[in-house]
């Protein structure tokens, strides 16, 4: 049972590491195009944050509010209180078919250059999701 | 050369012009028009993480993106 239990983490491992290198090196994908406009776009800070957790902060335009854009196509906009901690989730997409980091940047340059616009179509949720908040927690490299 | 980024489907796609070229111009102003009229929403980079919404075709602009309108989730 052991050995077989070693063998799944070591098959698991095998597979993570495969992905990553494909996230690496495929660089024509439509993944990784989005990607790397994403990064082209964002600030030192905020590309700093998306490589090492997968998520990056924005300032809202009109009422300075911090937000959290997290890796994902849909309800990966996490509203922060005063205390960095997330108060409320919205909801709001590009329409069509996107790649994540496309979302992601259209997501960003919503919230920073007309923020009453995008809150306006967005949804809300509750910002904590039962489930939820773990996995937008971990770094970005872990969920890949 | 100016830039012109769409979003779509293959992550994104470029068009790059020349801003002095009457002709690339008058391209680019079409695309930006057809673009707008669409529903897409378009952007100019002003410097490192900022940009700013634009309403209007800027010739001048180096790189002006296009992604499409925004719906609630």
């Amino acid at each position: 049972m052991k050995r077989l239990l070693r063998g799944v983490e070591k098959l698991s491992r095998l597979l993570a590491l495969h992905r990553l290198y494909r996230l690496v090196h495929d660089k024509d994908t439509p993944e990784a195009r989005g990607r790397n406009l994403l990064r082209e776009w964002l600030s030192a800070e905020q590309r700093r944050q998306f490589d090492a957790f997968g998520y990056f902060d924005v300032i809202g335009s009109i009422s300075g509010k911090q937000y959290r854009i997290h890796f994902g196509m849909s309800a990966n906009v996490q509203e922060l209180g005063n205390d960095g901690r997330p108060r409320m989730g919205w909801c709001f997409v590009p329409s069509g078919d996107l790649v994540p980091a496309d979302v992601m940047l259209a997501q960003k340059i919503a919230l920073e250059t007309s923020e009453a616009e995008a809150l306006v179509v967005a949804k809300r949720f509750p910002a904590a999701i039962p489930g939820m908040r773990g996995h937008l927690d971990r770094p970005f490299w872990s969920r890949v | 050369m100016a830039m012109q980024i769409v979003m779509d489907t293959t992550g994104d796609t470029r068009h790059h012009f020349d801003p002095n070229d009457a002709e690339a111009v008058a391209k680019a102003e079409r695309r930006f028009r057809k673009l707008t009229g669409a529903g897409f929403i378009a952007a100019e980079r002003t410097s490192a993480g900022q940009s700013r919404r634009v309403t209007s075709f800027n010739p001048s602009a180096e790189e002006t993106l296009f992604f499409p309108r925004l719906v609630g989730g």
